[in-house]
């Protein structure tokens, strides 16, 4: 299991007066999936502790990459807003531009222990780009908060 | 698309159709106004939004325009029954998100002494921020109840009266709601929110009416100089959240099948005659009911803590809504356009329903003068009541501004509110604030919005609302 892996992209915050967006910059498209999903963690609560908790599998279908950018990230929100889990590290086991297989490790969310940074109430489709360039995968995500 | 801006007059501008535009974009706003929105995406999603197939007039948006997803937020969109969509982006995830003033028989002078004391005690009896649950916890049968009945499931339960019913939009119940057309994480997410204020922008606040502009409608509104009022912005919660990203995913995933490009995968539609539509307004029903329960619930809890913490009697309080009024939601809605009587389903994201004096939609108490319209400003300054106008039916399909709208980003207002504190400005301000995320008040400071008063006189000038009411905040509390 991978702690959660922000910190192997490159991570810029866009300014949006209504919301919340960001563009993440990978090495390769596993990370960038990974490392998206562990900084809108980061982005929601704290402190995050890396890798506690137990395992849960993820799968996730999508017409295109995009598609599956936000559904992924949706899957991590729904954790914490459906189920009250903070997913703590990830690990992307397969991955094709319609599909993703993970494994997230979570634990429950305890109002005395953390404290919710940001909310973040849904993943949007507006402006979502998932590409290649120049040798790095970089997305362009904008949530709703 | 190169956006082309057009000043019409002093509170109008235009954006040329052009490209795959179908219809011209007309946005209301003044010289100073526009100029804020000049430099981000706003302008283009109007064009974008008059893209999509079947939108009648023009493409809309109110002064308190600001950048939002697919839609603007303030955007206004109607769309023909027969050729025209739906789009959730065009509704925004948190449906039926709106606002509930509350009338008292409290002048200023009765509440000043003990204004801390009360703010904390609505803090502490209101549920507010993030995964906060409600004082309700429902089965899953009452939920589907819930979102069939609305308001009127809440004055079942004995939170509140039939009269706050007939003072609600809609009277609190939305036609055509359809639970079983939920998702299973809607439910989930629904069971244990309702009587929840959520978080962000949403409020709470004491407020004394300090400017009456219409003594005469706001004598039939039931408001007087110096009066204590209590102002309520919430919405459907993740209920209403996950209703709209479950809708969103399955129109998203089927756009490939419209016979149009879609200019951003946010405005992702269904045809207005298709099941898939059918489907989305019947969901998005169920979650508008859901915030009215929700609205009317917070009443309640807001007039006991009332009567609790200032040892008053019902009589005493005299705690009446005034009005509930919605800002993001779709209706099939019947307007006038180019000489025709036409059944039209109205977008309103980010944008207010306005009804003039005599329409039949109108409740009686309110057939003669007009609906109140309610805006909400920053919990610094000003919020204003106004009543809809003859203008919101000839140019807007009956639509006005929702609130001043943002002009800071969330990361910009942070850094603005570097090494300061929020919470002691506001109290040199006289503005109590109680808040449970220590990022919200600076996020939610004051700067990060434009100012209410200009959207409001904006809207006031064009004539699609004239102003009654100016109302002066006296305590906060937020998620």
């Amino acid at each position: 299991m991978q702690a959660i892996a922000y910190r192997r992209s490159e991570i810029q915050v866009l300014d949006h007066t209504a919301d919340l967006g960001i563009i993440v910059k990978s090495p390769d498209l596993q990370t960038l999936f990974e490392d998206a999903a562990g900084y809108m963690m980061q982005m929601m609560v704290a402190p995050l502790e890396e890798g506690i908790g137990h395992d849960f599998a993820i799968r996730v279908e999508a017409s295109d990459l995009e598609d599956l950018m936000v559904r992924w990230l949706g899957e991590i929100l729904y954790l914490f807003e459906g189920e009250g889990q903070i997913v703590t590290s990830v690990r992307i086991e397969a991955l094709s531009p319609c599909s993703l297989s993970a494994v997230v490790r979570q634990t429950p969310f305890d109002a005395e222990v953390h404290e919710v940074l940001c909310e973040i109430k849904a993943v949007t489709y507006h402006q979502i780009e998932v590409r290649e360039r120049a040798g790095r995968w970089e997305s362009r995500i904008i949530f709703d908060v | 698309m190169d956006i082309k801006l057009e000043k019409v007059d002093d509170c109008r501008w235009r954006i040329p159709r052009t490209g795959p535009m179908r219809v011209d974009g007309l946005i209301f706003s003044n010289d100073e106004l526009i100029k804020q929105v000049q430099g981000d995406q706003s302008l283009q999603q109007v064009a974008n939004v008059a893209t999509l197939p079947g939108i009648v007039g023009h493409s809309l948006a109110m002064p308190d325009i600001h950048w939002g997803y697919g839609f603007p937020i303030g955007g206004v969109a109607a769309f023909d029954p027969a050729t025209g969509v739906v789009s959730p982006g065009g509704v925004g995830y948190d449906i039926n998100c709106g606002c509930r003033l509350m009338t008292t028989a409290l002048t200023i002078g009765d509440v000043r002494l003990s204004i801390k004391e009360l703010i904390l005690s609505l803090f502490r009896n209101v549920p507010t921020g993030v995964g906060s649950t409600g004082a309700v916890v429902l089965t899953k049968a009452e939920e589907a109840r819930v979102a069939l009945e609305g308001a009127a499931w809440a004055v079942k339960q004995g939170f509140g009266t039939t009269e706050d019913l007939e003072r609600t939009e809609d009277l609190g119940t939305m036609a055509g709601a359809d639970p079983s057309v939920l998702s299973e994480r809607a439910l989930k997410r629904g069971v244990d929110q309702l009587g929840t204020l959520g978080s962000g922008n949403h409020f709470l606040e004491v407020q004394v009416v300090d400017t009456i502009y219409d003594p005469k409608t706001a004598a039939a509104f039931g408001l007087q100089e110096g009066q204590v009022t209590v102002f309520l912005h919430t919405g459907s919660r993740g209920f209403g959240h996950q209703i709209c990203d479950d809708f969103l995913k399955m129109m998203s995933q089927k756009s490939n099948l419209l016979p149009f490009d879609l200019p951003d995968r946010q405005l992702a539609c269904a045809p207005l005659q298709s099941e898939m539509a059918r489907r989305y307004l019947a969901a998005m029903a169920c979650a508008a009911n859901y915030a009215w329960a929700n609205r009317q619930i917070l009443m309640h809890l807001t007039r006991e803590t009332f009567m609790k913490t200032l040892g008053l009697s019902p009589r005493d309080l005299r705690m009446r809504l005034l009005f509930d009024v919605c800002h993001n939601i779709a209706k099939h809605e019947t307007h006038r356009f180019g000489g025709r009587t036409m059944e039209l389903c109205v977008h309103r994201k980010g944008a207010t329903r306005a009804l003039p004096p005599g329409h039949p939609l109108l409740p009686e108490i309110y057939r003669l003068v007009g609906q109140p319209v309610l805006i909400p400003g920053d919990m610094g300054t000003h919020s204003y009541v106004l009543v809809g106008a003859e203008g919101a039916m000839a140019e807007t399909f009956g639509s006005t501004c929702h609130g001043a709208g943002r002009v800071l980003s969330r990361s910009q207002a942070l850094k603005r509110a570097k090494g300061r504190s929020i919470s002691r400005e506001m109290d040199d301000k006289g503005i109590v604030v109680h808040s449970k995320g220590k990022k919200t008040l600076a996020e939610e400071m004051p700067e990060a919005y434009k100012d209410a008063s200009q959207v409001v006189e904006v809207v006031h000038a064009a004539g699609l609302a004239r102003k009654v009411a100016r109302l002066t905040p006296l305590g906060v509390i937020k998620g």
